[in-house]
């Protein structure tokens, strides 16, 4: 899962590259950039343009025409209906998210540390992993209400696991040798915690929260399809409660994109954290 | 993400239990302290509707419409997937092209598409099943381009050299280099299947047991909604370890030269 999705960012490179060197470069340095700009991206244009264009003339009320969808996307998009639901679900999410990055690494260094533990528990924590995030949203909504809270704790809790399980695989990847050069020179315990294990677990930590934000995109889009009165999710389900169809697609499409924009956002984040990492071209 | 060893330790299991027992315990004593909302059901009467449960039909008829619409889409979104990712990860052409695309589509919270899902095919197991394939289509996808993609550039010229024709090389090398990656994306798939069919039955009217889920909770039956989240914990949990064990098992070749 590690490589491929990073898989985006050669071509970054190879894109931006002969750029820079145009100019000496010459003719076929810029066209061959052309070339590979255009592989990329033509078949999103023929997507784009068959879609526009087989939905221009459709009569089923349920499929709106491409156009009418962006129309009334741009429309909610400058009338701030939109930004307001986005801020909100996006707070939450990233509330959620940080609970579960905190609670899951101090929790993963603790047992990834302690073997008995780890083992005594395991069971209980592949049970809990296990658990339909989405089946937890009744039951969290419906005991503490459609406030931001209860919201935030669901996200929370379905993000926490492979962030949980996660660092435990980093902390047990830990090289033996600097684990007894730790114990050799009587690192202290925080120090130990703070300056050996947590760096070296850090690669797989930053996995794990990159399978976590998508669990926490959908978690944050179930709940408030559930119940809310407010957020993306809410959007898309007023919409398509009014019979407005075009809105609905838009909200649908729109949560897409910003899952979309969000893991690549994420995928620069990784490497401007682990930017020693990559560098040492450990693998 | 390592699973545990299989070895019996007496002590171990007691030890497990006595931590699903003082978990229990902890469960017992925050509700009678009053911390949790008065409807969340004490362990007692969890155990006896998780019993209830067991022996009545419409647990079991929803347990099977969950499974049903889980699995058909799962076998959907494996076909279509290895299909797919065998053909786009051996041509490079086709692989650049894609890839945006591709990228687009798995990260796209498909949940969020449901009430459009919805509008088109009604809150139907039809429409479950497409929900649930469109979601585990990307792992299978993605893994299995992955797999396809990657070769050695040894194998790659002998292939040149000697003029392999393209269907033994496919089934010689393509697919046995493959089929780790296609194993793993299979694997995945099938969690977030189970997943997805819970999460459309809770969000629709679709028959199951996140359906039953909803309903128990709308009418403050606590006990069987925790009841049912139980079981869809279980179904998740034996399914992920069944899937662990087979790819073990059926990969066990690949392991041993890899390692």
């Amino acid at each position: 899962m590690t490589d491929t999705a990073l898989r985006s960012k050669p071509n970054l490179d190879t894109a931006s590259r002969p750029r820079t060197s145009k100019r000496e470069g010459g003719r076929s340095r810029s066209a061959q950039l052309a070339l590979n700009v255009l592989e990329r991206t033509w078949l999103i244009v023929v997507v784009f343009t068959v879609w526009w264009a087989v939905s221009a003339g459709s009569s089923n009320v349920f499929i709106p025409s491409l156009e009418s969808i962006l129309v009334s996307l741009g429309r909610d998009l400058s009338n701030g209906v939109i930004a307001s639901g986005a801020t909100y679900s996006l707070t939450n999410l990233a509330a959620g998210l940080l609970i579960a990055v905190a609670v899951g690494i101090i929790v993963g260094l603790i047992l990834g540390e302690t073997k008995r533990l780890r083992e005594i528990v395991d069971p209980v924590i592949h049970f809990f992993r296990s658990v339909p995030q989405a089946a937890l949203v009744p039951l969290i909504i419906g005991a503490f209400g459609i406030g931001q809270g209860p919201k935030i704790y669901t996200i929370a809790f379905a993000c926490m696991w492979p962030v949980l399980l996660n660092t435990i695989d980093g902390v047990l990847g830990v090289e033996p040798t600097i684990r007894k050069f730790s114990k050799v020179y009587r690192i202290p315990r925080g120090l130990h915690f703070r300056k050996v294990v947590l760096p070296a677990a850090l690669p797989q930590i930053v996995a794990g929260v990159r399978v976590a934000l998508p669990i926490g995109i959908t978690v944050m889009v179930v709940s408030e399809l559930f119940a809310a009165n407010k957020g993306l999710g809410f959007y898309i389900l007023n919409s398509s409660a009014t019979f407005m169809v075009p809105e609905t697609w838009a909200g649908a499409l729109l949560v897409g994109v910003i899952g979309y924009i969000l893991s690549l956002l994420f995928v620069v984040l990784e490497r401007r954290i682990l930017s020693w990492y990559f560098k040492s071209g450990a693998k | 993400m390592k699973t545990s060893t299989k070895s019996l330790d007496w002590g171990l299991t007691t030890q497990r239990l006595l931590a699903i027992a003082a978990l229990l315990a902890i469960w017992q004593v925050v509700i009678w302290s009053g911390m949790l909302p008065s409807m969340t059901p004490g362990v007692a009467a969890l155990a006896s509707s998780i019993g209830t449960a067991l022996t009545s039909a419409t647990f079991w008829s929803a347990l099977a419409q969950t499974m049903t619409a889980a699995v058909s889409g799962w076998l959907i979104a494996v076909a279509a997937g290895t299909v797919l990712g065998l053909l786009i990860g051996s041509i490079r052409a086709l692989d650049r092209s894609t890839s945006i695309l591709i990228d687009f589509g798995r990260s796209f919270p498909v949940l969020a598409l449901m009430p459009v899902v919805i509008m088109l095919l009604g809150a139907t197991a039809q429409m479950e099943t497409v929900v649930v394939a469109l979601s585990c289509l990307w792992p299978v996808l993605v893994q299995t381009i992955y797999g396809a993609r990657r070769m050695d550039a040894a194998v790659a010229d002998t292939v040149r050299t000697f003029q392999i024709p393209a269907l033994l090389r496919f089934r010689r090398i393509l697919l046995p280099s493959a089929t780790p990656f296609i194993a793993t994306g299979i694997r995945i798939s099938a969690s977030i299947a189970i997943l997805v069919a819970v999460g459309v039955e809770v969000l629709s009217q679709a028959p199951g047991i996140g359906r039953q889920i909803t309903l128990a909770q709308q009418a403050q039956r606590w006990d069987s909604a925790f009841a049912y989240l139980f079981f869809a914990g279980l179904v998740g949990w034996s399914i992920a370890g069944l899937l662990n064990f087979a790819e073990g098992r059926l990969l066990k070749w690949n392991r041993q030269t890899n390692d």
